[in-house]
């Protein structure tokens, strides 16, 4: 259980850090936040020409004061509000539209509103609320917060990056650092669970330019930090409930129990819980409303739980996985009104069973209604959608055009208000007034106003180097939040500890994401892309998510770190055997060269335990003058790298291996590594992993699983694989790409593209054409023997491609694919059968390919079931159509050798 | 259903979770006194290696070569060094699970779940090329269809024990029997009547053998003789002679709840268990056999049978005659605190004993903790005071030990404890112990040279179990036996 310890170390170093912090949360929380809130402007190492310029773009100011200028293409577009109904909650709309800055500290939405007496904003929120609500039908509604999936959500939030800019929180929910963090807001008074869900699944929808990243989780990770931002959230219910899964019976403490769900129920029925799987328990707790004062007795079927009321046991049976339910009866005496009650449930044992009821002091013995029930001892007002006032919202939709909302809110069809060109502004008047009265108001910082003052005369005029394009959209979208780039930005150290890794061996690389120096002389501009724009990632251990920004936000920086990122050429050496270099790579790379497969796993199987990098794409991700480079000094690019210089002094460490030429080996090792997933396994590699890799040669499999109880599995070095039945001989699944994963003796196809053919044997003599072809039924016990067949195994050839043996009666046959790939790339197997008679044969029927139609394409083409087959041109196959449609050969043998070959494409 | 989940040897590959914990029963508590005689040394496996070994075999050279439930063969050089110095070297790979290895005629045939394959280097990189089926003719089609194979015998015949379907039912060609494969790849069917078996083996005069486990018309698991035309004991496979040429299914079957000794008079074929291992006492999920013929390297105990178990992590002894034609014996707790669930053995050719396996996750109890190894038990060159062998006689037993008793105390017939009982032989789970009896013995006579004691009984229970407890037995030095247990199955019991 090595995984559960570190986890909790982890957590445990929370717990200290959170503590540390909270000490200081509670001395800033007296501080009032000053200014608009960009994560990127609090780093002292980002200069003032910058910040003032990404403000100005955060600001969104070139809606208002219009501007030819490259930055007013980059300003931030606000949120789309055409879907806000069904996305935030109306009260929320409302008072955040009156008091922004009052609602949201740090927003940088300005307040439209200062000057205007109560009433007036009163009536222009409630008119803009509706108009708002008005654009599409709003459906917005609440739902019970999950507390389990919350409990989950909170160790995501903390983990998954979104501290980097967020602030994080302690267990009370209280914000740690909120005055250096991107300000939520009260969330729980905003969005519902499922709202938030539905924002969190693609933030680029709602606000386009990228602050707010896409995070790359899986939808049920996004759904648990939803659960956990708005665990406060209240709904009525009658009950709550908690679900236990694991071995129950030895108390939900135990190790092997966890929490499932948790989430509100109308009453104790089983039922209203779904499913229910054995070896469960439900915690529940609420409160019940007595109407009487008097003697109440519950009764209970189950086979353990505890009923406890006001604090006071009243039944207690501890559970046991070894017996079957019974019956219990508790009494207690209680006066009418509001009882507190918890009923931990055990559904496990022989036959599980529950029933729950409770005999009121009349007598009367019933399950407890739902009426009676409340999951909270105050009552919840249901949320009550708004009713939509059609005059009220053309009001709205006249103020959202009057007071500017449509200058940055462009998504809903309101026409803009025009006001003085950029190049007209002052930076004393208007918004930027810090006395004036005039809207809007933006919560700017006496330091955020001189930026913005410094840079205003020039912004127009000056055009950025291609460095600073790369500074400024580093700072507006904080990568440096996360990233070191040459010593600008970095983890804050305040928010180090929340960044985790799930391989500790790694120290800080496996923890922290990577520096971004020189990161356009080290990365391929594909890989780049792959990274930035298509959701790629080989760094798994790390526990934060690479959020992606969108390709209009970040697209530019691929050319613009190729461009911009320079190292010194690496001389490289001359190869004139490229064999050779290969192969002193592949034996530099095992266990007994520098054993780089100690510490990186290759190919997906698993290292040593250290769990470094993947090196089989090395070469598809990395640039080779920059490999050069890091080799010979692994230090220049990281001071705590791990990574072993093994060129120390520029003298090798193994100098038997190509003379001892530091360049020379190292372009060896990228030679070997540029074969990728086909060069040949590394020595020493570890063969633990469940999921089978194929490399420069054939893997095979055999046991149950995808061919039947007698399947042999085989992946090809051309990424085409097939299953072979040996029980029926015949080939009975084609796939390309991963070839498959075992587990003891069974095997199971991963890969795609994947090509079944239907039970039978290969060859018959059919009486008659309306004959089923034949396949082995379940009580054919001497199937196939008894048509003469029997498998005689196989032999591997050199690299390691099985050709199959067995017997058709008189007939040997060899049966050997081959692994080809066509000019696109696609592989393909040629198939050659060899039949070896001592006497002439009579004809019988080969089936070459059945599926789910055949027909035929060209002379010698057909096409079966999902693939193309060729067939020599001299065949007068057979075509039968049915289930399923099949393509048979009449095969005649004459005495000796015959060869038939096929080609199968798909 | 407790009894349910009990002594099937592995035919419970694949469980449901959440079983609870389960008692595995008493310890002998020997462990530190055998380690004197027989300590354990582990044979360290790298940490990229894929190791649940299922069959071990020796190799002309000496290397140990290893089978694993993966399909793989790996060679092991140095395993019996002192310390143990293991290279691994991956000779085959890919195949189903190998519970059974046999080299011969430079060539490995492994006995895997559906077939019986001969494996050779034909290009000489000690890398296997040539995969020959031998025979698949046997149904493989259900779950738990295991097949343990033997060492060839002197024909070179490969024998396989083939577990039920399910280790309940016999849907498929020939599961619950014992078949032989010819080195041409004929396969013979030989006897009906297996349930779960485990590993296949000779004794020393040469007749084979297999493990069967507890379970319905098992009531522990049990030391099989594979006779020729014999039946077995499990009826479920009665459905496979139409497909023997040549050999008639019993006339009837047997009556159930039943004793063996009864119904072994009613269906002829019926051969009942050589020996019975108590239940617990001695095992839970016998494994895998191995004769020890090493010379003495291995001390007193040359051409007796030793036995892995699965569930108890230890190592069982065994010996077994032919009395009347039918063959029964004796078993002896031998050495117990090995690290995972023992699978099978084999004697290195510096007579030490192999034992390896592995455990299931949460599928099923194990005593060892280790999720899989290979260990050494080694001689270490004292002779333990040990009950070497029990024979029986007309009218009682002769007692072997391996070092001269006390001929004061082993002539006090007191000294020799014994009860009796035997197993329900049924359609339904296991047994427990029943129809108990408690002979007397009234006379104990030691040899000259204090090797041996006679002893006479007042009866003697054809069919029974007869247990016998030594406490009070000492050597000429005045030791303790270090195991005081011994139990003997008696099916026959010798004219005079």
């Amino acid at each position: 259980m090595i995984p559960a310890r570190s986890k909790w170390t982890r957590i445990g170093l929370l717990i200290v850090l959170l503590s540390v912090f909270a000490g200081i949360s509670r001395a800033q929380a007296d501080e009032i936040a000053e200014g608009v809130m960009i994560p990127g402007l609090d780093r002292s190492e980002v200069g003032p020409e910058i910040k003032g310029l990404v403000l100005l773009e955060e600001l969104n100011c070139v809606a208002c004061h219009s501007s030819e200028a490259p930055f007013a293409e980059r300003s931030k577009q606000a949120p789309r509000l055409s879907g806000v109904g069904s996305r935030v909650h109306p009260d929320y709309l409302k008072a955040f539209l009156a008091d922004p800055h009052g609602t949201k500290p740090g927003t940088t939405m300005p307040d439209l509103m200062q000057g205007m007496s109560e009433a007036e904003k009163n009536q222009t929120t409630n008119d803009l609320v509706h108009f708002l609500l008005s654009l599409k039908p709003a459906q917005f509604s609440l739902q019970a917060p999950d507390s389990v999936a919350a409990a989950a959500g909170e160790k995501l939030f903390h983990s998954r990056g979104c501290v980097a800019c967020h602030s994080p929180r302690d267990e009370e929910g209280e914000e740690l650092l909120r005055d250096s963090s991107s300000p939520l807001g009260d969330l729980e008074r905003k969005y519902s669970v499922k709202s938030l869900t539905e924002f969190l699944k693609n933030p680029l929808q709602v606000r386009p330019s990228g602050r707010m990243p896409h995070m790359n989780l899986p939808g049920r990770e996004v759904e648990q930090i939803a659960h956990y931002l708005l665990r406060e959230t209240q709904v009525p219910g009658s009950l709550n409930y908690t679900l236990y899964r694991g071995r129950v019976w030895e108390g939900l403490e135990s190790d092997s129990v966890a929490a499932e769900r948790a989430g509100l129920v109308d009453d104790f029925s089983l039922e209203s819980l779904g499913r229910l799987a054995h070896q469960t328990a439900v915690v529940y707790h609420g409160w019940i409303d007595l109407p009487e004062s008097g003697e109440y007795a519950f009764h209970l079927k189950m086979n353990g739980g505890f009923l406890r009321i006001d604090g006071q046991d009243v039944i207690v049976e501890e559970p046991s996985n070894r017996r079957g339910p019974k019956d219990f009866r508790g009494a207690v005496e209680m006066e009418k009104g509001l009882r507190e009650i918890s009923l931990t449930y055990f559904h496990t044992g022989r036959e599980p069973a529950f029933a729950f009821e409770m005999e009121d002091p009349s007598g009367k013995r019933a399950p407890i209604a739902s009426s009676l029930l409340q999951a909270s001892r105050e009552l919840v007002a249901p949320f009550k959608q708004l009713a939509l006032d059609d005059e009220s919202a053309a009001r709205g939709r006249e103020h959202f055009g009057r007071l500017g909302c449509a200058n940055c809110h462009d998504d809903v069809g309101v026409a803009p208000m025009k006001w003085s060109g950029f190049a007209e502004l002052s930076a004393d008047k208007g918004c930027l007034d810090p006395t004036g009265s005039e809207t809007p108001r933006f919560a700017l910082s006496d330091a955020q106003r001189s930026w913005i003052k410094d840079v205003l005369p020039q912004v127009e005029t000056t055009l950025l180097e291609d460095h600073e394009k790369i500074g400024r959209a580093m700072v507006s979208l904080n990568c440096i939040g996360c990233h070191d780039r040459s010593g600008v930005g970095g983890i804050d150290p305040k928010r180090e500890a929340w960044f985790t890794t799930t391989k500790p061996e790694l120290g800080n690389q496996g923890r922290i994401p990577p520096p971004l120096s020189h990161v356009g002389a080290k990365l391929t501009p594909q890989w780049m892309g792959d990274v930035l724009l298509r959701g790629q990632r080989q760094r798994h251990y790390l526990d934060a998510s690479m959020p992606q920004y969108g390709e209009a936000n970040v697209g530019d920086l691929i050319d613009l770190l190729a461009k911009v990122d320079r190292l010194e050429d690496v001389v490289l050496p001359e190869v004139s055997d490229i064999l050779e270099s290969k192969n002193a790579g592949y034996e530099m790379i095992g266990a007994e060269g520098f054993s780089c497969i100690a510490c990186h796993d290759y190919n997906g199987q698993e290292a040593g335990g250290a769990g470094a990098l993947d090196i089989v794409h090395l070469t598809d991700r990395i640039q080779k003058n920059w490999f050069h480079l890091y080799m010979r000094n692994p230090q220049r690019f990281h001071s705590t790298v791990i990574m072993p210089n093994y060129w120390p002094g520029g003298q090798s460490v193994r100098p038997e291996v190509l003379d001892g030429d530091p360049a020379r080996q190292i372009e060896a090792l990228w030679n070997y590594l540029e074969d990728g997933p086909r060069a040949k396994k590394p020595r020493g590699l570890s063969r633990q992993s469940n999921e089978i890799r194929v490399s420069n040669v054939a893997e095979i499999v055999r046991g149950r699983g995808t061919a039947g109880f007698r399947g042999i599995g085989v992946g090809y070095p051309e990424r085409v694989n097939l299953a072979f039945d040996s029980e029926e001989m015949a080939l009975r699944l084609l796939w390309k790409g991963d070839f498959a994963s075992v587990n003891h003796g069974s095997f199971r196809a991963i890969g795609s593209e994947k090509i079944a053919f239907p039970p039978g044997i290969p060859f018959s003599r059919l009486e008659s054409m309306d004959d089923d072809w034949p396949y082995k039924g379940k009580t054919d016990y001497l199937f196939p023997q008894d048509q003469g067949y029997q498998f005689r195994g196989y032999l591997l050839d050199e690299r390691r491609r099985p050709t199959f043996r067995y017997r058709y009666g008189e007939v040997a046959v060899e049966d050997f694919f081959e692994d080809r790939i066509d000019e696109a790339g696609r592989g393909w197997f040629r198939r050659v059968l060899t039949f070896e008679v001592a006497e002439p044969q009579e004809e019988f029927y080969f089936r070459a390919a059945a599926g789910s139609e055949v027909k035929r394409v060209a002379e010698g083409r057909y096409a079966v079931g999902g693939i193309e087959l060729r067939i020599p041109a001299a065949f007068d196959a057979v075509l039968r159509d049915g289930e399923p449609a099949e393509l048979l050969l009449p095969i005649t043998l004459p005495a000796g050798q015959t060869k038939l070959i096929l080609e199968y494409r798909w | 259903m407790v009894t349910f989940r009990n002594c099937i040897l592995l035919s419970v590959l694949s469980f449901a979770p959440f079983l609870p914990a389960e008692d595995l029963g008493e310890a002998w508590g020997t462990a530190q006194a055998e380690a004197e005689y027989y300590p354990i040394v582990t044979i360290p496996i790298p940490p990229g290696v894929p190791m649940r070994p299922g069959s071990f075999e020796i190799l002309p050279d000496g290397r140990l070569a290893v089978g694993t439930r993966r399909g793989d063969i790996y060679f092991i050089e140095g395993a019996f060094e002192n310390p143990p110095a293991p290279k691994y070297h991956l000779f085959a790979s890919g195949q189903d699970e190998i519970f059974g290895l046999s080299w011969k005629d430079g060539a490995m045939t492994a006995t895997q779940f559906g077939e019986v394959t001969r494996i050779r280097d034909l290009d000489g990189d000690e890398v296997a090329d040539e995969y020959e089926t031998l025979t698949n003719n046997w149904g493989y089609a259900e779950g738990h269809e295991f097949a343990f194979g033997s060492k060839h015998d002197p024909e070179g015949n490969i024998w396989v024990a083939l577990g039920l379907s399910g280790s309940y039912h016999s849907n498929n060609l020939f599961r619950g029997w014992a078949v032989k494969v010819t080195p041409e790849g004929k396969m013979i069917p030989i006897c009906s009547g297996l349930r779960s078996p485990g590993g296949v083996g000779p004794n020393a005069e040469g007749a084979m053998f297999c493990i069967e486990s507890q379970g319905p018309w098992n009531g522990s698991c049990s030391l099989k003789h594979l006779k020729p035309g014999g039946f077995l004991g499990h009826p479920a496979s009665y459905n496979w002679y139409p497909f023997v040429p040549g050999m008639d299914a019993p006339s009837v079957e047997p009556n159930t709840p039943s004793r063996l000794q009864v119904e072994k008079k009613r269906v002829k074929e019926l051969v009942p268990p050589v020996i019975r291992f108590p239940y617990i006492k001695m095992g839970r999920s016998i494994s895998g056999f191995r004769l020890n013929q090493t010379g003495g390297k291995f001390g007193p105990f040359e051409d007796q049978i030793f036995l892995g178990d699965y569930t108890l992590s230890i190592i069982l002894r065994a010996t077994t005659e032919k009395v009347n034609g039918v063959w029964q014996g004796a078993c002896y707790p031998f050495r117990e605190g090995l690290a995972t669930g023992i699978m099978n053995v084999e004697f290195s050719p510096k007579g030490q004993l192999i034992a390896g396996g592995f455990t299931t996750n949460r599928q099923w109890p194990v005593r060892g903790e280790e999720p899989f190894a290979i260990q050494r038990i080694d001689w270490s060159g004292k002779t333990p005071f040990e009950i070497r062998e029990i024979n029986i006689q007309e009218d009682g037993f002769l007692f072997h030990f391996t070092l001269p008793v006390d001929p004061g105390v082993a002539a006090r017939p007191e000294v020799f404890e014994i009860t009796t009982y035997t197993h329900n032989y049924a359609a339904g789970y296991g047994s427990p112990e029943v129809d108990h009896t408690s002979p007397t013995v009234v006379k104990a006579v030691p040899s000259p040279d204090g090797m041996s004691v006679r002893i006479t009984l007042d009866s003697m229970v054809e069919g029974h179990i007869h247990d016998f407890g030594l406490p009070a037995m000492r050597s000429a030095e005045g030791k303790p036996l270090l195991h005081k247990k011994a139990y003997y199955t008696v099916n026959e019991i010798p004219q005079p």
